[in-house]
């Protein structure tokens, strides 16, 4: 099964504001961006309860209550998203050993990716369209020498 | 040319003002005809824009490049250090296959295989023939140059494709390498691909490294054995170290005779 938990900031985002002030003198007028880490998680009958929402709320490294919220998501980039995923060049072996996550293993998780989710929309709040994210993407968001967009 | 965030400036200025260089910090608030006044451009190292989105990413697309993207056209030296070699493969400058500048393709990418930030001392051996590029036509063949990798992301990665032109085609102009120019898996200090350092673009004008050469362009500023062999002499100490040969190479494409 997979299980997609996503942290984003709920204080002021300056990364998500630079990028989004950098995509407007690109040509992208009105765009409002948010950013948030995903965690893309496969786990077995173990890690299908609530505990492993809260296993990941106990992770300081990841989850600050004063500075984050927490939330299961679905499985596949929304509307006005882009996921941005890095290529694991340079490691041609697999990792051995339990997956970690911030250094800590977590009860029925067997595999983990991360990705930056970017979410973009228009001055209405509307998300932004496929074009415009897909464009976004190629212009600042990733860098396909080392980084896959996933788009719906 | 300082953004946001630049942290290696003076010292860089002061390297270029010893090989006999007139040089001047650019900000970035500068206007665009003031900003494009001069005969080479370096992007020194540090965290421009805090390295936000990735390590490059907004300062390629800042303004202040655009006097850089032109003077890369016109044939000028343009040396990216560091933070700046990120720029120039954020901003396209570098490797520019096929002279195409509108989109990376390449990235000095977090650092293997744990994307830990290191500083470590380290040796870079020129790669290609050395009238590759006019930044090292006046060196030796195979030169080897002292510097400090200091960064967080500087692996380069690269689709297979790309890696095989980058070899074929002569753009890996530095890799990283021991004290006697021995390019060994264990001289290269983040996972780099092909162990490069540095690239260049078609035209050899365009030079990215990663290590910093202006951080042991004097003695009291090498590493191990040969610091610890100029202990107590002030004189040795303050003599240029082999960092500065990359600048003395700025100097030389520049037309003065150092």
């Amino acid at each position: 099964m997979t299980r997609c938990v996503e942290i984003s900031l709920i204080i002021p985002d300056n990364e998500a504001a630079t990028a989004a002030e950098t995509l407007r003198r690109l040509g992208f007028p009105g765009a409002t961006l948010t950013r948030a880490d995903l965690y893309r998680l496969e786990v077995d009958a173990q890690g299908e309860g609530p505990g492993l929402l809260e296993a990941i709320r106990r992770i300081e490294e990841l989850f600050n209550p004063n500075k984050h919220a927490l939330r299961e998501r679905g499985t596949a980039p929304e509307p006005g998203e882009v996921w941005i995923h890095e290529i694991a060049h340079g490691e041609t072996e697999p990792r051995e050993g339990p997956v970690r996550i911030a250094g800590r293993t977590l009860p029925g998780v067997n595999g983990i990716e991360r990705f930056t989710v970017w979410r973009l929309a228009d001055a209405d709040g509307a998300p932004a369209t496929h074009e415009t994210v897909t464009r976004a993407a190629e212009t600042l968001l990733c860098n396909p020498a080392f980084q896959v967009a996933s788009i719906r | 040319m300082v953004f946001p965030g630049t942290n290696s400036e003076e010292e860089t200025q002061r390297a270029c003002l010893a090989v006999g260089l007139e040089a001047e910090l650019v900000h970035w608030s500068w206007d665009r005809a003031r900003a494009s006044a001069f005969d080479a451009y370096i992007l020194p190292g540090g965290f421009a824009y805090e390295d936000r989105v990735r390590a490059g990413a907004i300062a390629a697309h800042d303004r202040l490049m655009q006097p850089v993207r032109e003077a890369a056209a016109a044939g000028k030296p343009v040396l990216g250090i560091c933070n700046g070699a990120q720029i120039l493969l954020e901003s396209g400058l570098v490797p520019a296959l096929d002279g195409e500048t509108a989109r990376p393709q390449a990235a000095f990418a977090p650092n293997a295989p744990l994307g830990k930030y290191r500083s470590t001392h380290v040796y870079v051996r020129l790669a290609v023939p050395p009238e590759t590029s006019v930044l090292t036509a006046g060196m030796e063949p195979h030169t080897v140059i002292p510097a400090w990798a200091s960064h967080g992301e500087g692996r380069l990665a690269a689709s297979a494709e790309v890696l095989e032109r980058l070899e074929r085609e002569w753009r890996v102009a530095f890799v990283y390498c021991d004290a006697n120019g021995n390019a060994l898996p264990d001289t290269v200090p983040n996972g780099s691909a092909l162990g490069a350092a540095g690239l260049i673009n078609g035209p050899g004008n365009v030079l990215a490294l990663m290590p910093h050469p202006e951080r042991d362009a004097w003695g009291y500023m090498h590493d191990g054995p040969a610091r610890e062999a100029v202990r107590g002499d002030a004189a040795a100490m303050l003599a240029p170290s082999g960092g500065i040969a990359l600048f003395r190479g700025l100097a030389r494409a520049l037309g003065l005779g150092v």
